[in-house]
């Protein structure tokens, strides 16, 4: 997901917008370049026969796109619907997918410089869900590769 | 004028009047003496030369003029439809063709003067001439006049040819009073005149041009009687023509070409009157005398004498005055619309039905508890949304047919290239797809059907030897089967030589012989499709360039779709392209299954049974049913989805028989809601692929609903 950011100037202070989410009490960073919308929870029609973290599919403005848990999707236990719980719309690789969040705080700047790569830990079976640590004063956000999370190959041209 | 914002409506309607034209002539050649088709034709070939004469295109104004003077003969009678024939109009149809596409890339009709092509046309109309020699009036200088028709000419042709039909106004019943008015106002000087107009046939607001007319008249002077009344005209209660008498100052000419500026007046008659009787040097005013006077008893014999004069010629101007009313084509009822528009627009309905969802949600909780009113209206937005829904959706399903209308023709064509005798039959060119889709079939297809007609059918001695009828035969048929469209390009033909394919993909080196040895006949056949593979043993300009059958595959693949192929050596092969029904609309089922809608096309649900929990028999551990002579396994939905059925235990069991193939299986579900037509969505390939669903719809309300493939549960 290298190319999303925005490092083409080779300036380590150039910044990249993240979408800052929360899944239980840890906060996310998903890049605001894949992110087409942001709604709220509502019903989900299950599709049998699909993945355990595939909770089904919404009617998202005439379209049918399907909804993740991505807390399931991340080994994470199943959490309950709150007040502030959120599907954020990604749309990756021309196809649109819903992500059930617990929560969607804001937009955040994250410089390049400020980007610590993730040590490739292969015990954890979500290691390479992760892209990078983002560094924000005190503030730390764990920054996802969602190509790597919807399992898509980008080719980069 | 601008032309060029019209370009594009011009290519448009050119394309299409040319489209109907090639299905139109092939009719002809089946049935020369079909009025309708002749009547057709002429239309479209009528049309086509206005519109290029007024886009500024002479060329092929030209070359539709004369192909329509040849229509215009086929029409009189005068000359038999022959293969020839058929054959030089084909080939103006390219040549017109041709102009076409040049428009559409320079917005110039390019310069190619097709000047054989209009000899040949013209051979056809001077072998006519000449056999009909001895007729007074040649039909192709009376064509030619017809379709050049300037405007002053009309008068004269029609006054002579027409005046005892065309002045209805003789008909009219002049009373004493009116008859008293006017003679006083001749007395005056003002003159009086009867005139009859006639409204083009094609014209769809002949109230308003009658209202022209008049208005155009009483600027000149005053209409003292009209028939039928100016009430009834402008209540449209009248034929095509109306009659009225009028005095005016001015001279008959002035008034009649103001009644003519009116556009869609197709033409105006008219004499002076005369009560007195006594002779009128004017130039009409003889004949107008005559008739008054012959009002009483009969037709004078001048009058006759014109009429037997006219007999000959009788055909002619019927014939004329039925062009000049088809000049207009009858006016479409259809608009184009830019696809991305129709895309748009559905967005902005599916976004309507989510606001009124919410809306729907308000009123169930707070507001709408205390306001009926406010409920009614909520149920009505409800209704007409999801009838705007629907409506927007089946916009933009178009039938193949304008797709394979262009087949017959390619077929007739390749036939005489090929010199081999083929006929196409098509079945279900009224099956619907999605515009987008429809687009992108033609090539496809086109492909398919050159290759069932040069590889496939065998040539005529062949045939002969193996004991098939010398004609071969294609076959394409299209159908929807399930949640696909299915369209089979079937020939009668040799079918694939397996070994052949082998012995050529050897060759090329595409693979060993140990590898050929071990092929099934399948995936021989799938190396068919493969890139620059060909096993023509030449190459003809119709295929066997070795291009084709993997853009055909590929092209499929890119709709989603899939080709197969059966064949049999000797017998013929069948190519089957399948299409999802993606953005389609079909006619589904409803069903509840554990408390979840889904929808089952039912196309493939044969009959829906009731049947007690006691006549479900187990054989082997399955549950069956036998119902009139066939023993059905049943297909329990619940257990299928994963879901807790509903219904009690020993309830009536609610079953859907489906069949595929031969087989028949007995779907239960929980309870129907009814019969819907739906809109498939796709799921996207996040969804994963999943066996049982084979896409989602949204209903009528937001809520999305799956589509079950009742073929997976066979």
């Amino acid at each position: 997901m290298d190319y999303l950011l925005n490092n083409s100037s080779a300036d380590s202070a150039e910044a990249t917008k993240f979408v800052k989410i929360r899944l239980d009490k840890e906060w996310y960073g998903i890049p605001i370049a894949i992110v087409e919308n942001i709604v709220r929870m509502q019903r989900i029609t299950r599709v049998p026969g699909s993945d355990f973290w595939i909770k089904g599919v919404i009617n998202l403005r005439g379209k049918v796109v399907p909804v993740y848990s991505l807390r399931l999707k991340m080994g994470m236990e199943e959490g309950e619907e709150l007040r502030s719980t959120r599907i954020i719309i990604l749309r990756v690789d021309g196809d649109d997918v819903g992500m059930i969040v617990d929560e969607v705080r804001e937009v955040v700047n994250v410089r390049n410089e400020d980007i610590e790569k993730m040590y490739y830990d292969s015990t954890n079976p979500y290691a390479s869900y992760l892209y990078g640590v983002g560094k924000m004063g005190d503030d730390l956000i764990t920054l996802l590769d969602m190509f790597e999370v919807l399992g898509v190959k980008v080719q980069m041209n | 004028m601008d032309v060029n914002q019209y370009l594009e409506i011009f290519i448009d309607e050119a394309g299409e009047h040319l489209e109907n034209l090639n299905t139109q002539i092939m009719n002809l050649e089946q049935d020369g003496e079909n009025m309708d088709t002749i009547n057709e034709i002429f239309r479209a070939a009528h049309s086509l030369k206005g519109m290029s004469g007024t886009m500024g295109f002479k060329r092929m104004q030209t070359l539709t003029h004369d192909m329509e003077n040849v229509f215009s003969e086929v029409r009189n009678g005068t000359v038999k439809v022959t293969t020839e024939m058929i054959d030089v109009l084909f080939r103006c149809l390219d040549a017109l063709e041709e102009y076409v596409t040049n428009i559409r890339e320079t917005a110039d009709e390019g310069d190619n003067d097709n000047e054989a092509l209009i000899k040949a046309v013209n051979d056809f109309l001077a072998n006519a001439e000449g056999k009909e020699s001895g007729e007074n009036a040649s039909p192709k200088d009376s064509a030619s006049a017809q379709a050049n028709e300037a405007p002053s000419e009309a008068p004269a042709s029609d006054a002579s040819a027409g005046s005892n039909d065309k002045h209805k106004w003789k008909e009219i019943k002049i009373g004493n009073v009116e008859k008293g008015a006017i003679e006083d106002a001749v007395k005056e000087g003002l003159h009086a005149y009867g005139i009859s107009v006639y409204v083009q046939e094609s014209c769809l607001l002949k109230a308003a041009r009658a209202f022209l007319v008049f208005r155009a008249m009483e600027d000149l002077g005053e209409v003292v009687i009209s028939v039928p009344s100016v009430q009834d005209i402008e209540d449209e209660r009248f034929d095509k023509d109306f009659s009225v008498i009028y005095l005016t100052e001015e001279p008959l000419d002035k008034v009649l070409s103001a009644i003519k500026e009116v556009s869609e007046i197709e033409d105006a008659v008219g004499d002076k009157i005369d009560f007195s009787q006594t002779a009128d040097g004017a130039q009409d005013g003889g004949e107008a005398k005559k008739d008054s006077a012959s009002e009483a008893d009969g037709n004078t014999q001048g009058n006759a004498q014109a009429q037997a004069a006219e007999k000959p010629q009788a055909k002619q101007p019927g014939a004329g005055q039925a062009k000049k009313a088809m000049g207009k084509p009858i006016v479409n009822r259809t608009v184009r619309v830019d696809i991305e528009k129709l895309d748009s627009l559905m967005n902005l309905v599916s976004e309507l039905i989510i606001s009124k969802n919410s809306l729907v949600s308000v009123a169930e909780t707070e507001i709408g508890q205390s306001s009926l009113a406010f409920n009614e209206q909520i149920e009505y937005l409800e209704s007409v949304t999801t009838s705007l829904h629907e409506s927007v959706m089946k916009v933009r399903m178009v039938p193949i047919e304008s797709v394979v209308t262009k087949f017959p023709r390619m077929i007739r064509d390749l036939s005489k290239k090929l010199d081999k005798k083929m006929e196409l039959y098509m079945t279900g060119e009224d099956t619907e797809l999605d515009r987008t889709v429809v687009d992108e079939i033609g090539d496809p297809l086109m492909h398919l059907l050159r290759n069932s007609a040069d590889h496939g059918l065998e040539s005529a001695e062949v045939r002969a030897k193996r004991g098939k009828p010398e004609v071969g035969s294609i076959f394409l048929d299209a159908y929807q089967d399930g949640n696909n469209v299915v369209i089979e390009v079937r020939d009668d033909g040799n079918g694939i030589d397996v070994e052949a394919v082998k012995k050529k993909a050897i060759e090329k080196g595409k693979i060993t012989e140990e590898q050929a040895e071990a092929m099934t006949e399948k995936e021989a056949i799938d190396l068919l499709f493969q890139p620059s593979f060909s096993t023509a043993k030449q190459v003809s300009d119709v295929s066997g360039r070795g291009v084709g059958l993997d853009v055909v595959k590929s092209k499929i693949e890119s709709l989603s779709g899939e080709v197969e192929v059966h064949t049999k050596l000797g017998e013929g092969s069948t190519f089957t392209i399948r299409l999802p029904l993606t953005l389609a609309i079909i006619q589904t089922l409803m069903v509840i299954v554990g408390g979840e809608k889904y929808a089952i096309s039912l196309g493939s649900i044969q009959t829906i049974e009731s049947i007690p929990i006691s006549e479900v028999k187990t054989v082997q551990g399955k549950e069956v049913i036998y119902l009139r002579g066939n023993v059905i396994p049943l297909v329990r939905l619940t257990k299928e989805l994963e879901v807790e059925s509903m219904n009690a235990p020993d309830a009536d069991l609610l079953i859907l028989i489906a069949k595929k193939g031969d087989r028949y299986a007995g779907i239960v579900v929980d309870e129907m809601i009814g019969q819907m037509e739906i809109v498939i969505k796709s799921m996207g390939k996040y969804i994963g692929k999943s066996k049982l669903i084979s896409g989602a719809t949204i209903l009528g309300n937001g809520e999305v609903a799956l589509i079950l493939d009742a073929n997976a549960l066979i």
